[in-house]
């Protein structure tokens, strides 16, 4: 057991008493036991909670995904794998796996480009009105996604909506209007602006601060060797705030999967015809409107892995070795 | 050093006991239904007799009260929560000693599921089919609802004729009250809709069209509208084709043909019939406005269904709630709502509409199911069907529908006017793993109108959900 300073002192105390010679190992043994009782109960209710909150109901997952089950009754039918085999053969689901996955990477490129420069751009040039600047891009992120999915359906309306006006003139409002959610072709890539728009703000703050603490003095000594502010931006920031990327891939990871769901589900709703089903819109679906309960949990279990594994792949691929500064 | 030490360990105590007492909550949660379990056995038991009494209750006010609690749940739908409470009310009045604890919700499913999947049921849940987190279908599909054989042949509280002579004959002889297919009723028919087409009846007077009869019709019209700029035809989003496509079908081959489709006879869905429907839809998609599509979904279908205000489009699919829907709505100039049925697919045939309507029903696992029985049997009574017809909320029984008035009324004719009623739906199955019928049958018009997607892939996909849900038949 490592030994904090207090503790170590005091034994070293205890020992140093010759009068309780004899009971002083019997002491010691009292003592160890009292140290790993009290850590134990320190440590208890948190253990405690993530077992119940967080290993019990992963656990369900899984194991509810070996059973053929509505959801409600006590009808749980064993089936093993047969959930899993369902899934390698259903179109449906390896179209909202295709969505996902495009989704995710379109998603994560832009984001991730977009409010580098414009963190970059906020920490390091003096522009007037800096502070509105930043409210303003963080503002999508405090909006529901309902509000979110509302807007951008005004947006894309088809006859009054924003985009179509502004297209329309450029190339003549007689034409018939682009349907931005009702063209199967294009309605993913109207999914992929509205997630980009809502995620922007947040991942600019969390480079923002991360660039902040970048050392002036390295900016300076580049401005005096006469490097440019693009040279600045990939051999200073970027290097230096890379641990702090890689983090931000796995929450793009999670959080397309999840805010996709929610944007899905309050502005398409998985159509036209299944043109913008995900992962969770489809894992709903089957597990509640088609009543499959555990067709829906082996859906869950393969997001979980997925996720989990694209992660791993993520963090795996972009170690560096960290730059202290 | 000692003080502090017991401070720590009195602070790591509480800490652990508040945690355990946390959890020691929730697990108290379920056993507290249990005690509640107990309490209501002997009001559980006595409530067998109480069907019988009730009826004579009027006569022999002798009858011994007995407290107990009956537990409604009902969906607030576009008939407001108002005539609920009222018809609970009434219910006590006449039920000495009975309280009805009411839940009503516009997300029932929403609020009453996680207790349900903790095995605490409500004793009578009014919510129909079709809804999307399809709660009904899933008991349904799990075998866990009542038969509500008795229940029909119940003597209508306070009054002297059995519950299956109110109901309009029909309204039990259908998929959508006996779901699996067998004669037996598991849902309570409440309140019906005819479903048809809407249109803007000024629209057609300042233009001296005639309203058509026949498909043939149709398409002229179509044609001679297009010239002025109107489309022929719209709808909200795809669910609701499965009320067109069950009336066309239903008109395309009679109510055999029909029921063998609800029922995925082999086959079926690529016969003659079939075909004609499918590509009567697909012919309507070469009329249906252009922006129809785009806005099929949940956050702008009223921009599809405000085209019929606006002169847009001339037809539009749907219930008999669309006009109070668009109450609010900015409309053209002399707009007047026009409902029609649906045209006879063959020619010389009857037009048909179908006929939804929302269901009541008790779980299997409802604690007070004698006394749930009594009130879905009151629900017939004429003191219930005043009240819910007062919010414009009409019951399948004889005669209630008469007592409406203005558009509502129009409405409600339609089938006194020719058109044959089409009731039912998909017979239920066991739950099919990735198959989904209605979205397969109806989500596909999406494609067909923009032409992602040709009929006869639409055909062959609807075969093969039909032929995975008939192995999935018991």
């Amino acid at each position: 057991m490592p030994q904090s300073g207090a503790w170590g002192a005091r034994r070293v105390v205890e020992k140093d008493v010759p009068l309780l010679d004899l009971e002083n190992g019997g002491m010691h043994v009292k003592k160890v036991r009292e140290k790993s009782v009290f850590i134990t109960l320190c440590v208890a209710p948190a253990v405690i909670l993530f077992v119940i909150f967080m290993l019990i109901p992963t656990f369900n997952v899984f194991k509810m995904s070996l059973y053929k089950w509505g959801g409600y009754s006590n009808n749980k039918e064993f089936v093993g794998l047969n959930n899993f085999k369902i899934l390698m053969e259903d179109t449906n689901f390896f179209r909202s796996f295709q969505n996902t996955v495009l989704l995710i990477v379109c998603v994560t490129i832009v984001t991730i480009v977009l409010s580098l420069i414009f963190a970059a751009i906020l920490s390091r040039e003096k522009i007037k009105g800096q502070n509105i600047f930043r409210v303003i891009f963080y503002i999508p992120n405090i909006l529901s996604v309902v509000v979110i999915s509302a807007i951008f359906s005004a947006i894309y309306d088809p006859n009054s909506g924003l985009l179509n006006s502004i297209i329309g003139i450029f190339r003549g409002s007689d034409k018939t209007p682009i349907l931005w959610l009702g063209d199967q072709k294009l309605v993913i890539y109207s999914l992929v602006i509205a997630m980009i728009w809502q995620a922007i703000g947040y991942y600019m703050v969390m480079y923002m601060a991360s660039m902040a603490s970048v050392p002036e003095s390295l900016y300076e000594s580049a401005n005096l060797e006469g490097a440019s502010k693009i040279r600045q931006f990939f051999s200073i920031t970027l290097p230096l705030i890379w641990t702090n990327i890689r983090t931000t891939l796995t929450f793009f990871v999670i959080s397309s999967i999840n805010i996709s769901f929610l944007i899905v589900k309050a502005l398409t709703n998985g159509g036209p015809d299944g043109a913008t089903e995900v992962f969770l819109s489809y894992m709903y679906k089957q597990a509640y409107t088609n009543s499959s309960y555990g067709y829906g949990m082996a859906i869950g279990v393969v997001v979980f892995l997925f996720s989990f594994g694209l992660s791993a792949l993520i963090n795996f691929v972009t170690k560096r070795e960290p730059l202290e500064f | 050093m000692k003080s502090k030490k017991v401070i720590s360990l009195f602070l790591v105590t509480t800490m652990a006991a508040t945690l355990l007492a946390g959890c020691g909550g929730s697990k108290d949660t379920p056993t507290a239904p249990a005690d509640n379990t107990a309490a209501n056995k002997p009001a559980d038991t006595a409530p067998a007799d109480t069907p019988a009494k009730a009826p004579e209750a009027d006569n022999a006010d002798a009858a011994p009260v007995e407290e107990q609690t009956l537990r409604v749940a009902a969906f607030e739908g576009g008939y407001g929560a108002d005539m609920w409470s009222e018809v609970v009310a009434a219910f006590e009045a006449s039920h000495p000693g009975v309280t009805v604890e009411l839940t009503i919700d516009k997300k029932l499913e929403d609020v009453i599921s996680p207790a349900m999947k903790a095995g605490d049921y409500p004793d009578v849940v009014h919510l129909a089919t079709g809804r999307e987190a399809a709660l009904t279908e899933t008991l349904t599909k799990e075998n866990a609802l009542l038969p509500l054989t008795d229940v029909l042949e119940m003597t209508v509280p306070g009054e002297s004729v059995k519950v299956k002579d109110k109901i309009i004959p029909g309204f039990l002889d259908t998929l959508a009250t006996n779901p699996y297919g067998d004669g037996v009723t598991y849902y309570a028919p409440m309140f019906y809709s005819p479903c048809g087409l809407f249109y803007n009846a000024g629209l057609f007077k300042e233009k001296g069209w005639d309203v058509p009869t026949t498909w043939d019709e149709m398409w002229a019209l179509g044609d001679t509208a297009k010239a002025d700029g109107i489309a022929l035809f719209t709808y909200p989003t795809t669910g609701y084709f499965d009320a067109f496509t069950y009336a066309t079908l239903s008109s395309a081959g009679g109510s055999e043909f029909f029921d063998s489709c609800m029922t995925y006879e082999d086959g079926i869905w690529e016969s003659e019939n079939a075909t004609k429907v499918f590509e009567l839809i697909a012919k309507l998609g070469t009329y249906t406005e252009g922006t129809t599509v785009a806005n099929a979904n949940n956050d702008n279908f009223t921009k599809n269904q405000q085209l019929i205000l606006d002169n847009k489009a001339i037809f539009c699919p749907n219930g008999t709630w669309l006009p109070g829907e668009m109450a609010e709505a900015p409309r053209a100039d002399g707009f007047e709502w026009g409902f029609m049925a649906i045209p006879a697919v063959n020619a010389g045939g009857e037009g048909c509409s179908f006929c939804w309507f929302e269901q009541m029903w008790i779980p299997a696992a409802a604690q007070n199911q004698d006394m749930a029985k009594e009130f879905v049997a009151y629900m017939y009574s004429d003191e219930a069907a005043q009240i819910f017809a007062k919010s414009t909320a009409i019951q399948p029984i004889t005669g209630v529908s008469d007592s409406l008035e203005g558009d509502n009324k129009m409405f409600y004719s339609i089938y006194d006017n020719g058109a044959t009623a089409v009731m039912g739906g998909f017979a239920s199955t066991a739950p099919v793993e990735g198959v989904n019928m209605l979205d397969t049958l109806c989500g596909t018009v999406n494609s067909i109108v923009s032409g992602d997607k040709t009929v006869a892939e639409w055909q062959a996909a609807v075969e093969e959900a039909s032929d995975k849900l008939r192995a999935a038949m018991e």
